[in-house]
């Protein structure tokens, strides 16, 4: 069974408009068709620039938007189906960009046990899974301070935590490093990657930074509420001018690469770190 | 600056009060607060002052913390006192100007009334001092459970208090933002009248308000994500066990009950106790 699988998938709102003869409503819609398929494991990420439906999309896998056409189903939930919601939603856990606005407690470990005390679970169980949970965030230390005073970083860490004690199969994360500085995007990236290969967790990372989706085992582009491109980051990065007609940045060795290309030097299309321009780099230099 | 502020008291020692239940703290509060107005004498206030001295020794908390609560209610105690003094009609007359009379029992009186206030507050500190807010909202939603039947919505209530004990800190730290950004452009908060400084808050107020509309509409969300749906079926990781401490507490409370009572006959029939 897939994790996620999305089928013909669309969203429409309706917009205000202010014009000159008072409000007119205008039909947007945020997401047209949108077909793809997530295997159980796998780490997804799913690129696109502000507005591209992206975050949309997201909401839709954790049952928080109803779709108005098509159908998205969940480890074989329908999302449309009201009585698996809370199942949904415990299966495909969503950590969210601004740390501040998704944290409830004032206690670390309280807020981690947010989520399971809301499934019901006994109180042993629940303290067991608190635990498990800082743990696997590497947050233990912090378990009885007060989320106010830790840092982005920290706090995004929580969240993801307070995911885990829900025990889903799959994590949605919307841009869950935009408001982050650098350190603060290592800590919460490399827990995901953790996540992914220790725990076999189904990531699905949402996001506009080209550096994060190289982790991915698969990236897919939306662009304006469609998928534009699918496939490997390597085979998605090796076709910049692509890439940037969609608003999107490319990694900037990967771009490096493509413009020592088009001036006629040798170099693989798919260079994505500066270890592997390093290693080409050296390797052109030897056979010359 | 504004950061500095500290939102509820609690004072974090490891003392017997301390690890009292928070709903045995909360019934033994409402209790000292209900009887002080039952004392009527002053052998009655002496042993009022002992039990809580008793107290606070036991909770490790520096008198002076126990005292600070009383400096911002200092008007109100001099006030009472005033009225009290002047206003207290008696046989026993010492001075008297217009309608303004000294009087013997105004003084008794007016003494009392300032002994109460000032035991009412240090009193209700110790409960804020040596109990961490979530512990003081969880045995709030224990005690308001059995009204729920009558319609008090008692876990919603603890969850208010939880989320907004959670957001001040976010709040004050975004009001420190918007005011730096507001003098960085020129405002001024701290000169003028009191009328100009109360105008030139609304700047701030705004990009406030609607900033914490948006928080409360992505939390409800984050909330609804964690499987939130109310109070139904929902557990809790720390459950409140009552323990043998607890039940001494309560037994010493009613202790306490029935000596307040006796004070107060005793006072009636022996007149000398004034």
């Amino acid at each position: 069974m897939k994790m996620v699988k999305a089928e013909g998938l669309t969203y429409e709102y309706i917009k205000m408009l202010e014009t000159d003869h008072g409000t007119e409503e205008e039909k947007v819609a945020a997401l047209k068709s949108v077909n793809l398929e997530i295997e159980k494991g796998e780490f997804v990420v799913v690129l696109g620039h502000n507005g591209s439906g992206k975050s949309t999309f997201a909401k839709h896998i954790n049952a928080l938007l109803e779709p108005t056409d098509g159908t998205l189903w969940v480890k074989g939930m329908d999302t449309k189906n009201g009585e698996l919601i809370w199942d949904i939603r415990q299966t495909a856990g969503m950590v969210f960009q601004n740390p501040d606005n998704q944290l409830v407690a004032t206690v670390v470990e309280e807020d981690i046990a947010f989520g399971p005390e809301n499934m019901g679970i006994e109180p042993e169980e629940i303290r067991r899974r608190v635990d498990d949970a800082l743990a696997t965030v590497r947050m233990q230390k912090y378990a009885t301070h007060t989320p106010s005073k830790l840092s982005g970083g920290q706090k995004q860490r929580i969240a993801i935590a307070g995911v885990l004690a829900m025990k889903p199969d799959c994590i949605v994360l919307d841009e869950p490093t935009a408001m982050l500085d650098p350190v603060g995007r290592k800590e919460v990236l490399e827990t995901i990657e953790r996540l992914n290969k220790e725990e076999g967790i189904t990531i699905i990372l949402i996001t506009h930074y080209m550096d994060e989706a190289v982790r991915g085992d698969r990236v897919y582009v939306i662009d304006d509420g469609e998928v534009v491109m699918e496939g490997k980051p390597k085979e998605i990065f090796s076709q910049v001018e692509r890439l940037q007609q969609y608003g999107l940045d490319v990694p900037q060795v990967t771009e490096v690469a493509h413009l020592l290309r088009k001036e006629g030097i040798d170099l693989p299309a798919d260079i994505l770190t500066v270890e592997e321009m390093v290693g080409a780099l050296c390797q052109l230099k030897l056979t010359n | 600056m504004i950061r500095d502020i500290t939102i509820g008291q609690f004072y974090p020692v490891d003392s017997l009060i301390h690890r009292l239940d928070a709903r045995v703290k909360l019934t033994i509060t409402f209790i000292f607060i209900i009887t002080l107005f039952m004392v009527n004498s002053f052998v009655g206030y002496f042993f009022v002052i002992a039990a809580l001295g008793a107290t606070i020794k036991t909770s490790k908390v520096p008198l002076k913390f126990m005292l600070k609560g009383i400096k911002s209610i200092m008007i109100i105690i001099l006030f009472t006192a005033f009225i009290n003094l002047f206003m207290t009609r008696g046989e026993q007359v010492i001075w008297q100007w217009g309608v303004l009379s000294l009087t013997l029992e105004g003084i008794i009186l007016a003494t009392k009334m300032c002994i109460r206030l000032v035991l009412l507050i240090v009193g209700s500190s110790i409960l804020t001092l040596t109990t961490t807010p979530i512990q003081l909202t969880d045995g709030i939603e224990y005690m308001l459970r059995p009204f729920k039947k009558v319609g008090v919505p008692a876990h919603e209530i603890a969850m208010m208090m939880t989320i907004a004990l959670r957001f001040i800190p976010t709040l004050l730290d975004e009001t420190d933002k918007i005011m730096k950004a507001q003098q960085a452009r020129g405002a001024d908060f701290d000169t003028g009248s009191l009328m100009q400084k109360a105008k030139s808050l609304i700047p701030i107020l705004v990009p406030l308000f609607i900033s914490a509309f948006r928080r409360a509409e992505e939390l409800a969300m984050a909330m609804e994500a964690r499987c939130y749906h109310g109070d139904e079926n929902r557990t809790r990781m720390n459950r409140m066990r009552m323990q043998k401490r607890d039940y001494h507490a309560l037994a010493m409370g009613v202790v306490y009950i029935l000596i307040i009572f006796g004070l107060r006959y005793a006072a009636r029939v022996l007149p000398f106790m004034i």
